[in-house]
């Protein structure tokens, strides 16, 4: 089976998290993942396009998707509220006819394909877990994390609202995140904070805030034994990652966790050089906890 | 359905010295079957094997809103949740609702939360912006919050007001949201001008945990998504959370994506800007300054026309609530 997607990366990946972008092309091209360019993709809006303009919001997302569509091709993306968005409209305009008659008449009005309401929007790490032929998987993971204990940073907008999320990421066998790092064979830590928030979205209005949210996190996962933290979300990633030495010094605490997005970690378990996944670009070094396991 | 031995681990909270509580942690085994209500059980340990334990309860039913406590990492109604849902490896861990004192055991001081709500005047105000005429559908709103039993879940469980305890708080919002839409209501502009000051509607993280949280689906954030369309569409926007609101239709018209340079400055102007540059400084040691030019998506013009076809004539898409039918 081939798998190939519409690639919709976020707004993140392609400025200031572009790292993310470069790992999951990597990981995917050794996965046989076929990413395929959407060339017409805007950006989504994040919820904030939804509280400034809720019906454009619609109209974007279903734009979006329709290109997917037309593509013949479900859509994959590496951020976790784009991941949200998306699906969000996407939820509605295939549960509400009416609307999406609505939206449909903006879209041709504007020179727009109308979206048929037939796209599936996926993250690339459920992709990875569940659609990826977990032997395949493992035959990739040549340098395996050798139990390294790694804190799953689950992120707000993979996982809720429940409601539309239900069917995607709560299953039985626990999070989606967990599970990969027990495929390469590392060791999920269990920690107060893995499903709490980033504070991204405040990032600019409630700053200290976010200080405190980001320290409270990395310091719980650190004090349950974490040796690095993984996220699938480039917005969780700017957080923890850019925000931890400034937050360090808000509680007065060293923290020094090392952070980085679930396809770094999972490309340097498939042997994939450090360059390509772009591992100088983070804000804490990694490299001294994973050269001890013999990854970089 | 069989029977099985389950393990409770409940926080006991004795309070100390002014201010201080103490805790430690104390099992009891209760035999009981999947579908038996956390509140049963723990009826029965009292009854049964230590009369000292506290707790709230009253209804048992889940409408009363008392029985909110901290179930194996979530806050939930001890009345709607069934032990088998919850236990793992038939363990059952109990604590108090957080982001509260803590009084004693499981039970909380409650007036935070409450003098939160108080605070947004709840009750109907006359005023300019009362309307004369009730239609069929001038409930839809009203209708979405109206469940709320001021149980406390969602507030227990809130990131923002974890960190930042004047944080009006997601049931306060959401209760200000059904003064703000009732047709009655007379200072509705008056209400969303105070409910964007600080810690207000703009702090809420979009963490989403009060719309999982919640035991009778008033989805909280949903509320206060809608309490800040309401402000801008009233041209309430000086905050620094509307400033970055507003900046994302302006790009996706412009070039179709968010441009990450603009919308600081923005959001916190110059000034702002610059005292951001903890943040910037760590950025750009990585070279991550983002280009204040990003590229155009193909078919931006078609954005643009979806844009100013829904200016000159807007459609309503909020989603509204059932119609209530009275029990
Ligand atoms: S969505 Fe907002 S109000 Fe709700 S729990 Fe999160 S921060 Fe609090
Ligand atoms: S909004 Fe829901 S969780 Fe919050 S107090 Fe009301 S009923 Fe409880
Ligand atoms: S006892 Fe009233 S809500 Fe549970």
């Amino acid at each position: 089976m081939t798998l190939e997607y519409a690639y919709y990366p976020g707004c993140a990946a392609k400025q200031i998290q572009r790292e993310a972008d470069w790992a999951a092309r990597a990981v995917c091209q050794e996965l046989g993942i076929g990413l395929l360019a959407m060339p017409r993709a805007s950006c989504c809006g994040a919820v904030s396009l939804r509280e400034t303009k809720p019906a454009f919001a619609l109209a974007v997302a279903a734009r979006i998707l329709s290109e997917a569509e037309a593509m013949g091709k479900d859509l994959v993306t590496i951020c976790n509220t784009c991941l949200q968005t998306l699906t969000h409209a996407n939820y509605r305009l295939s549960n509400e006819p009416e609307l999406l008659e609505k939206i449909n008449a903006v879209l041709a009005e504007s020179g727009v394909r109308p979206y048929g309401g037939t796209i599936k929007v996926r993250h690339l790490l459920w992709v990875v877990t569940d659609l990826v032929d977990s032997r395949t998987l493992k035959a990739k993971i040549t340098h395996p994390l050798k139990g390294l204990r790694v804190a799953a940073f689950l992120g707000c907008h993979s996982i809720r609202p429940e409601e539309i999320f239900n069917h995607a990421s709560n299953t039985n066998e626990g999070p989606h995140l967990e599970r990969l790092i027990q495929l390469m064979g590392g060791v999920a830590v269990d920690y107060v904070g893995k499903d709490r928030c980033c504070g991204f979205h405040v990032m600019l209005s409630d700053k200290h805030e976010v200080h405190t949210m980001a320290a409270k996190n990395c310091l719980s996962a650190k004090d349950a034994g974490a040796q690095v933290m993984i996220t699938p979300c480039t917005l969780c990633d700017m957080i923890m990652g850019s925000v931890q030495p400034i937050a360090e010094k808000t509680v007065q605490r060293t923290i020094n966790l090392p952070e980085m997005n679930f396809a770094q970690l999972l490309g340097l378990t498939m042997g994939i050089s450090k360059e390509r996944l772009g591992i100088s670009r983070l804000h804490i070094d990694p490299v001294p906890v994973l050269s001890s396991i013999g990854l970089a | 359905m069989t029977s099985q031995t389950y393990t409770f681990r409940i926080q006991r909270n004795m309070p100390g010295q002014v201010g201080t509580v103490q805790s430690h942690w104390q099992e009891y085994k209760v035999e009981a079957e999947p579908n038996t209500t956390i509140l049963t059980l723990l009826e029965t340990i009292k009854g049964g094997q230590d009369g000292t334990l506290t707790f709230r309860q009253s209804c048992r039913s889940a409408i009363c809103g008392s029985c909110a406590i901290n179930i194996g990492g979530r806050t939930r109604l001890a009345c709607k949740t069934h032990v088998g849902a919850v236990a793992k490896d038939g363990v059952v861990e109990i604590s108090p609702q957080k982001n509260q004192p803590v009084l004693r055991d499981l039970a909380i001081d409650i007036r935070p939360f409450f003098s939160r709500v108080h605070g947004i005047k709840p009750y109907l105000q006359d005023g300019p912006e009362r309307a004369g005429k009730v239609t069929s559908t001038a409930y839809d709103q009203v209708n979405h919050v109206t469940q709320c039993i001021m149980c406390g879940c969602c507030y227990s469980e809130c990131t923002m007001a974890e960190v930042n305890p004047k944080f009006i708080g997601p049931a306060a919002l959401a209760k200000a949201f059904r003064f703000v839409s009732d047709p009655r209501e007379g200072l509705k502009t008056e209400r969303l001008q105070d409910l964007a000051s600080p810690n207000g509607i703009w702090s809420c993280t979009r963490c989403t945990l009060c719309v999982d949280v919640c035991p009778k689906e008033v989805a909280p954030m949903e509320a206060i998504v809608k309490l800040r369309t309401r402000g801008l569409n009233k041209g309430i926007n000086t905050s620094a959370g509307a400033k970055h609101a507003l900046a994302f239709h302006t790009d996706i018209k412009q070039t179709g994506q968010l441009n990450e340079f603009t919308l600081m400055m923005r959001t916190l102007g110059i000034v702002g800007s610059l005292m951001e540059t903890g943040m910037a400084i760590h950025l750009a040691k990585k070279g991550k300054i983002p280009s204040p030019f990003p590229h155009s998506v193909t078919g931006v013009d078609e954005l643009r026309r979806m844009y100013e076809s829904l200016e000159r004539s807007p459609i309503d898409v909020e989603t509204k609530a059932k119609e209530a039918v009275p029990e």
